[in-house]
């Protein structure tokens, strides 16, 4: 169970390109929950990503992960419990690598490295057994470099890598948001395959409306760093890409009715 | 003959050194300029215990030990205090001049009246083989000694590369190997890359410093100067060696780079023969790493450029 409680974040703290990227998040979410979080540009979806994967040191709250608290934790320590994949299809897997050397890493992001054979026999089987459930083909190639493989393989083996060993919580970062239409729709319906079956808990921010509208069973929606809707269970599943839209297009307005108030002030009073 | 078999042996010491810069550089893409100064200290460490008669098998490792406390304080420097890893390396290397001095308490010592792991090899031989003076190696006579010294620089290089390769491929090693590759992904993976990159930094100067110490031995005598442009003169080996293999597989390129640093005392030993200036030596090196390192880029920019051309 993941409960974050009142995170705040600024960038740039005092000059003239600060940002409050995140402006007191509370969050809690149940064991399986699959919450997806939309929002504007900058309106720190994918900041309060990176403050649950321990990127930064927050400025103020605390995030506790099945009762521990984890605020403090660097990258390293929380990725024994939480798995992510990245916006960008090659910072998840290294190139220089084997496709059975990145997932030997994975296959024990839970335990220290430590001097046992990295490749055995055993290992292996089991690698082809996963690589195939991916249906690219990969099984035969597994001591290719992974340099050598599109960015949509190599996010959806991420994707593999990130749940091998079971994760606490699962970060997804517009992890389809640098693959074409179709790449993008093989690696949403692994991404809802593998989540369904190990009902892993899952934060997934994304830019598309018709993503948020098909997956999840919760939404988030952010803006100028504080969540503005929160939408579950029923009214999560009747929701449509459309609803969506509408609800931006509501941001929008009410953002520019406030700036237009703020000349108005500005023409009166100073 | 005499002159390859030296050559060749001065190349199997050089080839752990070489393997130290192969790890920093090329795995760890960490230019390390501790290596000029651990050379240097794991040769002085060497030395003066060799002079205290130490054991040469423990001086030798001292001196080992010696280098991996070099290669930690840099990595230390550089991800712990946040020092830029080149700068970190000059640091290191600038204060190892005078801690060599110090250690050694003059600029030179020298080990031809000591027993040294050479002496020690020789004497070996010597029991084995009833004690020949020469022996003779493809028709040519040799002296024994030279004999001695190559077959254990080959030993101790074997040695080496077989414990790398194993270590690579474990689990620890592989993380290690990915580090240098992508330390995004392996910081995800649940591994400190800083931890990673401090052990790599240490195991790589041990080695520097284990192939100091040996030299130190095989030519008679320590010199604090001995470890100038090692660097450089490792990364040409590594370069040779890369291309003579033209592979990443790891067990070849570990092979290839030892082949390299052979390779590179021979032509070096060859062309001071054919009458090159010995002064040059290091500004030849370092122009001949310049252009293996940018003549790929060049040659790419260059074909791109005429392709553009084409087009037009």
């Amino acid at each position: 169970m993941l409960k974050a409680t009142g995170l705040t974040k600024t960038f740039n703290a005092g000059s003239p390109n600060e940002v409050r990227a995140l402006d007191g998040v509370t969050l809690g979410f149940d064991d399986g929950a699959f919450v997806v979080v939309v929002g504007t540009n900058g309106s720190g979806k994918s900041t309060l990503l990176g403050a649950l994967a321990g990127e930064f040191a927050l400025d103020g709250g605390r995030i506790d992960l099945d009762g521990t608290d984890i605020t403090g934790w660097p990258v390293y320590r929380r990725a024994r419990w939480i798995g992510r994949v990245f916006q960008n299809p090659f910072a998840g897997t290294a190139p220089g690598m084997t496709i059975a050397e990145n997932l030997t890493l994975a296959a024990r992001r839970d335990r220290r490295f430590g001097l046992a054979r990295a490749l055995s026999r055993r290992r292996r089987d089991l690698f082809v057994q996963k690589v195939r459930s991916l249906n690219m083909g990969l099984e035969g190639r597994l001591d290719h470099e992974i340099g050598s493989l599109s960015g949509g393989q190599r996010q959806a083996l991420t994707l593999l890598m990130a749940t091998w060993v079971k994760p606490r919580l699962l970060l997804l970062d517009e992890h389809t948001a640098a693959l074409d239409p179709k790449t993008a729709a093989v690696v949403i319906r692994l991404t809802r395959e593998i989540v369904d079956r190990d009902r892993l808990t899952t934060l997934m921010v994304t830019h598309s409306m018709q993503q948020a509208a098909n997956l999840g069973d919760r939404l988030i929606m952010m803006h100028r760093g504080r969540i503005i809707h929160d939408i579950r269970s029923e009214e999560k599943r009747r929701l449509r890409a459309e609803d969506l839209l509408e609800r931006f297009e509501d941001v929008r307005r009410i953002e520019a009715l406030d700036a237009s108030a703020a000349d108005l002030l500005r023409s009166r009073y100073v | 003959m005499s002159l390859l078999i030296s050559a060749a042996t001065i190349g199997f010491f050089l080839a752990l050194m070489v393997l130290g810069v192969y790890i920093t550089f090329r795995l760890f893409d960490f230019c390390d300029l501790t290596t000029d100064g651990s050379f240097a200290l794991g040769a002085a460490v060497a030395a003066v215990l060799l002079t205290a008669d130490i054991h040469p098998l423990w001086a030798t490792l001292a001196g080992a030990a010696a280098g991996c406390a070099a290669g930690m304080l840099t990595g230390l420097l550089h991800t712990r205090i946040g020092v830029h890893g080149l700068l970190a390396g000059i640091l290191v290397m600038t204060a190892l001049y005078s801690v060599n001095l110090r250690i050694m308490g003059k600029s030179n010592v020298p080990l031809l009246s000591t027993p040294t792991l050479i002496t020690l090899a020789e004497e070996f031989a010597a029991h084995r083989l009833g004690a020949p003076e020469n022996v003779m190696v493809l028709g040519w006579a040799v002296a024994l000694r030279d004999v001695a010294a190559l077959v254990l620089g080959a030993g101790v290089v074997v040695a080496v590369l077989l414990l790398a390769f194993v270590f690579f491929r474990t689990d620890l090693g592989t993380a290690m190997r990915a580090t240098g590759d992508n330390p995004v992904m392996v910081r995800a993976l649940g591994a400190d890359t800083r931890n990673m990159l401090l052990a790599g930094v240490a195991i790589a100067n041990g080695l520097v410093a284990l192939s100091g110490a040996l030299l130190a031995q095989y030519q008679g005598f320590a010199d604090v100067q001995m470890g100038l442009g090692m660097l450089v003169w490792g990364l040409a080996s590594v370069i040779i060696g890369e291309a003579l293999v033209r592979t990443r597989r790891l067990g070849l390129v570990l092979v290839g780079v030892v082949m390299g640093s052979i390779l590179f005392r021979l032509l070096v030993a060859i062309a001071l023969r054919w009458g090159m200036e010995p002064n040059d030596l290091k500004l030849i090196t370092a122009v001949f790493v310049l252009v293996a390192l940018c003549l790929p880029g060049l040659l790419e920019r260059l074909t791109r450029r005429r392709g553009a051309a084409d087009h037009a």
